[in-house]
């Protein structure tokens, strides 16, 4: 059956054809769809499985895992800097192994479209010793996550699927199993002290050495299943491309239009490799070329003089892959002394940047703008986190942006190390779920004085708006009694559109913050603007206009507050964009000093 | 027939929403057809540039000097792109008042804002109107008013009706453009 998925889709299709009946996962752009539409087709479906979003991502591994042990078919999905949170229990579910079956979906964002780096998780699951399958389009992933949860049952090992961006949101029609023949796997944990408790370093030893036959015996099975049947239509010659997940179309269509000859030999499975097979191929051509998004996964697995790529300084290291850097690299090991095609003229004059911003009638606008009025800049350090309100850096509101989780301790270190300074650390309220709780209690326990702000939104916003634990059991999770139970003094307050209480309220903050000898936490009860359950309720309608003869073009609201719609005409005057304004009212009559937000008269 | 397509405009204009309907129309015809989309941080007002390619291509982006229409729902957003157009027989349709500078490249312009302004149609339509002037002024498009039509239907019924008037309303403009 046909059917036109977006890669994601294609990859929650695959699992419930696959029979996977758990899913655990953390949000994080591009993976964030693949849970909930593996929910969606579910229930479509009538298939009786689990589907949650866990605090962080080692506890959504560790869920699955856990699954697998018992029996289960079980997928996590994650982001590639997640992968990093839950790195310590995949390298040792690596050693242990399962039961039932065990996808780790990890999607990588090549180019940092939206992401603090671009490590490639194909090298980490090297790194961590386990299987990895490299999709180039949607159908191959959705093709994929089948082969990969049988590769995983059949070995008993944790397998990686890698989308990357350009994979989990790409479109294209897919051919996909008519019917749904879900079966709920059998769960039944079996004791074996010594597999699931293996002790180093005897037991883990023993894991090890039989950690290294399987990696030795994937590498075969992946020769004999995956690489073998292309070797077959090879033609041997000048060149020998050797290509991975979304790598491999680039340079098909480059040699296809360019009328370059060259072999190309797409390795799905690009670890672990049968490096002396691969190797064996290399004596039919003159240069070899690895063509892979990011890292040098398969080139660190060979070593050949003909073999040319990232380690030899011939094709790119970082960003995305292009057709444009497929002749690069053909220039570069002098196969080709080709101008490229694709190339072209930018246009000349300077354009405005447009960098992401907060959206128009952002609460997080309004309380980061009351955090600079109250504590100034000059007296303050702002360290920050990963969510939606990082982009306050438009408005100058954050110093520090490291990783998930990192504003508090920081905060802990800032304050330690510049007692000259005020230091205020802002995270959403699922980054503090996620990993701000652990360095809380170390900051209460060695009493750390700084300030930090959740701003509880009450979503995952920047990634598609999940519920949060809090908001998933109103009544029972809740932030106020986490923090006080971690032993630190809490503040609460509920924001309304009016930046004057905000700034009131900061006041008081201040004010409390002097006789404090420890953290002080502010819990900022807020809202998303694009929550279409709340947001209606809290945005009172009214718009916003400018009063020309009132504006001095003093750069304050462009500068301080940088709402979306705002921006200086040519007359020099600032202008609201009637399309863009939300109608929140924070503007009006508080922000300007000279008054010139006025309440836009509808005509 | 291959024919590539770059979609370029400011997150939340809905620049997503025409790479849906452009590769649904790809599926009913049974056409192969690669899109991509930008999630996440740069859905929140930044720049917008989504790829839509249709044909035999394995690959899913663009490159520079390869497209053969570039749709801009914001002017300073499709100059920003201009890169991405074929030298030779590349297309800018483009949401732009006067000011828009003339470029090396075939450009119909049409300004959007303005009919939402006057109440024309709804800003939120923005992105089916300039895909309407695109049915009406791109004799190379491949898809035609009825594809277009039946892939709005089924990506979301409810809502077809008042977006198949829009999509009317700008092949109706563009005669005078």
């Amino acid at each position: 059956m046909k059917q036109i998925l977006m890669g994601n889709e294609a990859i929650a299709l695959g699992l419930v054809h696959a029979n996977v009946d758990m899913v655990s996962g953390y949000p994080g752009t591009p993976s964030s769809e693949i849970l909930g539409n593996f929910e969606k087709f579910s229930k479509k479906f009538d298939c009786e499985t689990y589907a949650q979003w866990a605090t962080n991502e080692k506890v959504g591994f560790e869920v699955a895992y856990a699954g697998a042990i018992a029996g289960k078919r079980t997928c996590t999905t994650l982001k590639q800097v997640g992968l990093n949170v839950a790195s310590d229990a995949l390298m040792s579910a690596s050693y242990i192994g399962h039961l039932g079956a065990m996808l780790l979906v990890s999607a990588d964002d090549p180019g940092f479209h939206s992401s603090q780096t671009e490590q490639d998780s194909r090298s980490f699951a090297k790194f961590a010793k386990i299987p990895v399958f490299d999709p180039a389009t949607p159908q191959e992933a959705y093709d994929m996550v089948k082969i990969a949860l049988d590769l995983s049952q059949k070995f008993e090992t944790p397998v990686m699927l890698r989308p990357v961006m350009r994979v989990s949101h790409a479109r294209e029609i897919c051919e996909v199993d008519d019917e749904v023949n879900f079966q709920p796997n059998k769960g039944e944990f079996k004791r074996d002290m010594g597999r699931w408790a293996a002790v180093p370093p005897k037991g883990r030893f023993a894991q090890g050495l039989e950690q290294l036959r399987r990696v030795d015996t994937i590498a075969q099975y992946n020769w004999e299943n995956f690489i073998e049947p292309r070797v077959k239509e090879l033609k041997g010659g000048q060149t020998l491309c050797l290509t991975s997940g979304t790598g491999d179309g680039y340079v098909k269509e480059a040699t296809e239009e360019l009328g370059l000859e060259a072999d190309i030999l797409k390795l799905d499975m690009p670890y672990p490799l049968p490096k002396e097979k691969l190797e064996k191929l290399f004596d039919d051509y003159k240069t070899v070329i690895v063509f892979e998004e990011t890292y040098p996964c398969i080139e660190e697995q060979l070593s050949s003089p003909k073999l040319h790529g990232k380690l030899t300084n011939d094709v790119h290291k970082i960003d995305e892959f292009s057709k444009d850097k497929v002749i690069q690299a053909f220039n570069n090991v002098g196969l080709t002394d080709k101008q490229s095609p694709y190339q072209n003229k930018k246009f000349e004059d300077e354009l405005p940047v447009r960098p992401p911003n907060l959206c128009p009638g952002c609460p997080h606008r309004d309380v980061y703008y009351s955090i600079m009025k109250v504590f100034k800049k000059k007296k303050s350090i702002y360290s920050s986190d990963i969510g939606c309100y990082t982009l306050a850096l438009n408005q100058g509101a954050i110093d520090t942006v490291l990783c998930m989780g990192a504003s508090v301790a920081m905060a802990s270190g800032f304050s330690i190390a510049d007692k000259s300074k005020t230091v205020i650390a802002s995270i959403g309220d699922s980054t503090f779920t996620h990993s701000g709780v652990a360095p809380l209690i170390n900051a209460v326990y060695q009493k750390h004085r700084f300030i930090l702000v959740i701003m509880d939104n009450s979503v995952t916003a920047m990634t598609g708006r999940q519920k949060t634990p809090e908001r998933a059991n109103p009544g029972v999770i809740n932030l106020k009694h986490i923090v006080e139970g971690c032993g630190a003094v809490c503040m609460e307050h509920i924001y309304t559109p009016d930046i004057d209480e905000s700034v009131a309220f900061m006041k008081e903050v201040k004010k409390k913050f002097e006789d404090m000898d420890g953290p002080l936490v502010v819990i900022m009860r807020e809202f998303c603007v694009l929550d279409k359950e709340r947001a209606p309720a809290m945005l009172p309608g009214i718009y916003a206009e400018v009063d020309p003869d009132k504006c001095v073009a003093c750069d304050i609201c462009t500068t301080q507050y940088k709402c979306p719609p705002m921006h200086y005409n040519e007359d020099h005057k600032i202008e609201i964009d009637p399309f863009l304004c939300i109608g929140c009212d924070a503007c009006i009559d508080d922000l300007c000093p000279t008054d010139a937000f006025i309440e836009r008269k509808l005509k | 027939m291959k024919y590539q397509v770059v979609i370029a405009g400011i997150g939340g204009q809905g620049a997503v929403f025409l790479v849906k309907v452009l590769s649904i129309a790809a599926g009913l015809k049974d056409q192969k057809c690669l899109g991509t989309e930008n999630h996440g941080m740069s859905q929140r007002g930044g720049s917008v540039s989504c790829y839509v390619k249709v044909g035999d291509f394995y690959s899913p982006a663009i490159d520079e000097g390869q497209a053969d229409l570039l749709i801009a729902l914001e002017g300073n957003e499709g100059l920003r792109n201009i890169q991405y157009l074929k030298k030779d027989g590349g297309t800018i349709i483009v949401n732009a008042d006067e000011k828009f500078p003339n470029i090396e490249y075939k450009t119909v312009k049409i300004d959007a804002f303005e009919k939402a302004t006057n109440g024309e149609i709804p800003i939120q339509a923005l992105n089916v109107y300039m895909l309407g002037v695109t049915l009406a002024k791109d004799p190379n498009f491949p898809f035609n008013l009825g594809d277009i039509e039946e892939a709005i239907k089924v990506m979301n019924a409810k809502m077809a009706d008042k977006n198949i008037a829009v999509l009317h309303k700008a092949i109706e403009d563009s005669r005078s453009v």
